[in-house]
């Protein structure tokens, strides 16, 4: 699954950053690498950036950021709180209506194209790397 | 004493963000250090220097980088000066809390192959969260001497510095650099012996440093090794190696390289560290768990700003009175010493009286910028980013935008100069152009004097409703802009969070002073130029008092109002003939001139001449009013008879005064900031600022008073 999805308190295994070149290659550089473990601390309210443990250290990063980290979850799914506390942790039909529409927003597919099109912008880093 | 030996080793420090570098530098260097800015950019350069047993470490300090690519300005500027400069050493500041990703930076400086030190920083907090490091160990392994250090408490600095000379005393035969795994050292070996096969090529640049960067499609590298003679042939060699690489690998080259960079550090660590216990990241944890709460951290950010500016004012209030008094008590003095005449207008007028107002402000700034060093060292920032992120990003703004734009509250010059930990151009563009929309400090006055007069009972509420407008119009301008010139994403946000640290009074006064000397220079220098000449625009051509006017004008005086003491028919006098001065004046002639301008916002010439000085600093608006409108040289915005004297004139309404306050607001900053513009965005930028806020000004001005007056508003 993409860290975008995880849940509060989820740990996870990276799998692959698959996200364009330059933003990429930065979160390689901050040790996003396959097989390194983290945890998610928290995100910010209104689907606001994710905080997220990794290397011993916490960084912060954007949900459409973190879209483009597929992810393996590691033990049990965590069974309350979502890492989309826009409130939704008390209303369920409320983050319900919200996590279907972010499926809209990241294209509907799991395809390299989905995932890049989540940041939510008429000119997306997937537009600008067609385009060079 | 001894001769000392004439030996200087010039060091480069370098270092992950938040790694303590900034400490350590000053420990090594105590006082003896300047800063300066990088050739042609806008990164701030510090050097220092310290000298041990005759023998100069001549220090610069690198900006603090995550690693060595284009991706921000930081970087090119790391890199460029190590390749630039060939350093003698490269000490680079390594965070013992966080080894991996600190060695990911130190193990490129290696490959550059010049001698690496590293300095395992924060050992004491590395202790305290169960971290055991082997530093001895980790230093053979790496190839890279590793010496334990604590930056605010100087421990290790001695040890650090035997450690550079040792290394320089014995440099390896054969460097060791990191290694990238079979897959990748085949084509490694490939480009680096075909870059060496030139000599003349090879001497001048780390060829092994370009073979990887080479794998790492790096542009910069790949224009250098075309100057190479075979050029093209390592061109095709490296194009062939990364496509082997991601066809192997499956992924981006880049990412392969990195991933076996980290994977290489990981062997090191295993083998040299150990870690006694979990981590513990308990208090910050704590303090996090309100400070960063989802619905806490916004109502936090505020509440913490709101503090800033309420100890700002209240602290700020005793030292700007002193300041205040002791331009006014050297006013007197060179009144009274200097013979009467131009030179003393100058002088009293144009240098003091501008100057001084701008002096008066600088205990604010030191206050401001204390208070926003302190959050800065603890570790808020990154948190109020955080909390501000989403609502900045909607706008196309970034969460680190956050802290110019409310230093624009205080005052845009320091605001501007902010700006600079935005890391892509695009987004400190950006910022600045928010941060004339922030109502400075020398904007308040104006508000002041014309809600004061004309929304009597609402004043403090007109007041607040123009702070909001300008709010409100950054975030809009922001979003036009962002569809217009400034197209394309605002950087990612992928900042660290880092722990919560007691900051060092030393590091945060450093930052103080740094920070006011810049603002103090800068405006200090402007300011003196802007008020010279607003002064000679104010005061040339000179006119020439026909001869009796003065008793003309107060035997005038005297008619109009039977009864009035003498004294006061001879101060109309004075104020009287300052107004026409002042209409005859070239400033005059330029607000005639300009008027037709002004004309369909609803304003005659002496608004025209009020906006333009202006543009010395804002608060002046006032003061030339109160020439203009013949009520006193020495007017402020709290004295009744301005208040009068422009609710008297059938030319101003509520409508129009606040049209008043939107120029205020709107029109372009004054010449301290277009100067900072420049400095910091170049020619090209400060022209659109001035256009775009000109236009901005006007067309606002415009369309709320004709729609004001069409639907009757007075």
């Amino acid at each position: 699954m993409r860290l975008s999805e995880a849940r509060i308190g989820q740990e996870f295994e990276i799998l692959a950053v698959r996200i364009a070149r330059e933003v990429g290659r930065r979160l390689a550089d901050m040790g996003f690498t396959e097989g390194a473990r983290g945890r998610v601390i928290r995100g910010g309210a209104f689907r606001g950036p994710l905080q997220v443990r990794i290397r011993d250290y916490d960084i912060l990063l954007r949900r459409c950021e973190a879209a483009g980290i597929e992810v393996l979850p590691l033990g049990d799914l965590p069974a309350e709180g979502t890492v989309g506390p826009d409130f939704g942790f008390r209303f369920r039909g409320f983050r319900r209506r919200g996590s279907d529409g972010r499926g809209r927003r990241e294209g509907g597919g799991r395809g390299f194209r989905g995932a890049l099109g989540a940041c939510g912008d008429r000119e997306g880093p997937a537009a600008r790397e067609g385009g060079s | 004493m001894s001769a000392p030996l004439p030996r200087v080793i010039r060091i480069a420090l370098a270092g992950n963000p938040n790694s303590g570098k900034t400490t350590l530098f000053n420990a090594l260097t105590g006082a003896h250090h300047k800063v300066g800015n990088y050739p042609g950019v806008t990164v701030e350069k510090r050097e220092g220097s310290r000298v041990r047993g005759g023998r100069s470490f001549r220090f610069v300090d690198l900006p603090g980088t995550y690693s060595l690519t284009a991706y921000s300005l930081d970087e090119v500027v790391a890199r460029d000066f190590i390749l630039d400069e060939k350093p003698d050493v490269i000490v680079d500041v390594l965070d013992s809390t966080n080894l991996d990703r600190n060695l990911y930076l130190c193990l490129q400086f290696q490959e550059f192959g010049i001698p690496v030190v590293g300095a395992l920083n924060m050992t004491d907090e590395a202790a305290a969260k169960g971290i055991e490091i082997d530093a001895e160990n980790l230093g053979r392994v790496l190839g890279i001497p590793m010496v334990k250090t604590v930056g605010p408490r100087g421990t290790g600095i001695e040890e650090l510095l035997d450690a550079v000379e040792a290394r320089l005393e014995a440099p390896d035969e054969e460097p060791r650099m990191p290694g990238y795994g079979a897959e990748l050292e085949a084509g490694i070996d490939r480009l680096r012996s075909l870059l060496a096969s030139d000599p003349a090529f090879a001497a001048r640049h780390p060829c092994r440093w370009l073979a990887v960067k080479l794998l790492e499609k790096d542009e910069h590298a790949a224009r250098i090794a075309a100057g190479h003679p075979r050029g093209a042939e390592i061109e095709e060699a490296a194009r062939e190696s990364v496509r082997w690489i991601e066809g192997h690998f499956g992924k981006d080259s880049e990412i392969v390289v990195s991933e076996q960079r980290y994977g290489y550090i990981r062997g090191a660590v295993r083998e040299t560290v150990r870690v006694i216990r979990k981590p513990n990241f308990s208090r910050t944890e704590a303090a996090d768990k309100v400070i960063m709460h989802p619905l806490l951290a916004l109502p936090v950010f505020a509440a913490v700003l709101w503090s800033v500016f309420q100890l700002t004012f209240l602290i700020g209030e005793y030292p700007m009175g002193w300041l205040e008094t002791f331009f006014g008590w050297l006013a007197r003095i060179v009144e009274s010493a200097l013979p009467g005449g131009l030179l003393k207008s100058l002088v009293v007028d144009g240098i003091l009286g501008g100057v001084g107002g701008v002096f008066s402000f600088v205990p604010l700034i030191v206050i401001l910028f204390f208070l926003l060093s302190l959050l800065e060292d603890v570790g808020y920032m990154s948190r109020a980013a955080f909390a501000t992120d989403k609502l900045l990003h909607t706008f196309g703004l970034h969460g680190q935008s956050i802290l110019p734009m409310m230093l624009g509250f205080g005052c845009s010059v320091p605001a501007i100069l902010a700006a600079r930990t935005l890391k892509s151009r695009r987004d400190r563009v950006a910022t600045i152009l928010t941060i004339p929309f922030m109502s400075c400090g020398a904007k308040l006055p104006v508000y002041v004097l014309l809600a004061g007069a004309f929304f009597p009972d609402d004043a403090a509420n007109m007041v607040m409703l123009i702070y909001a407008i300008g709010v409100a119009l950054s975030l809009a301008s922001s979003l036009f802009l962002h569809n217009t010139v400034l197209r394309g994403e605002p950087t990612p946000f992928v900042l660290e969070l880092p722990p919560y640290r007691a900051p060092t009074l030393r590091g945060v006064l450093w930052h103080v002073w740094e920070k006011s000397w810049q603002y103090a220079k800068k405006a200090g220098t402007v300011i003196l130029a802007a008020s010279v000449l607003i002064w000679a625009l104010t005061t040339f051509p000179v006119r020439e008092p026909a001869p009796g006017e003065a008793d003309r004008r107060a035997a005038e005086y005297a008619a109009d109002h039977p009864g009035a003491p003498p004294e006061e028919a001879a101060a109309w006098a004075e104020i009287s003939r300052a107004t026409s001065d002042l209409e005859y004046s070239a400033a005059g002639r330029i607000g005639k001139f300009i008027e037709p301008a002004f004309r369909p916002l609803g304003f005659d010439w002496k608004v025209g001449v009020a906006t333009l000085t202006g543009f010395a600093a804002k608060e002046v608006v006032v003061s030339t009013l109160g020439v203009l409108y013949r009520t006193g040289l020495e007017e402020t915005e709290e004295s009744g008879t301005l208040k009068g004297a422009l609710r008297a004139d059938p030319g101003f309404s509520p409508r129009t005064a606040f049209v008043l306050m939107l120029l205020t607001l709107i029109l372009p900053p004054c010449f301290a900031s277009l100067a900072m513009i420049r400095a910091e965005l170049g020619w090209g930028w400060l022209g659109f600022v001035v256009v775009y806020f000109l236009a901005l000004g006007w067309g606002i001005g415009f369309a709320v008073n004709q729609i004001g007056s069409l639907a009757g508003f007075g």
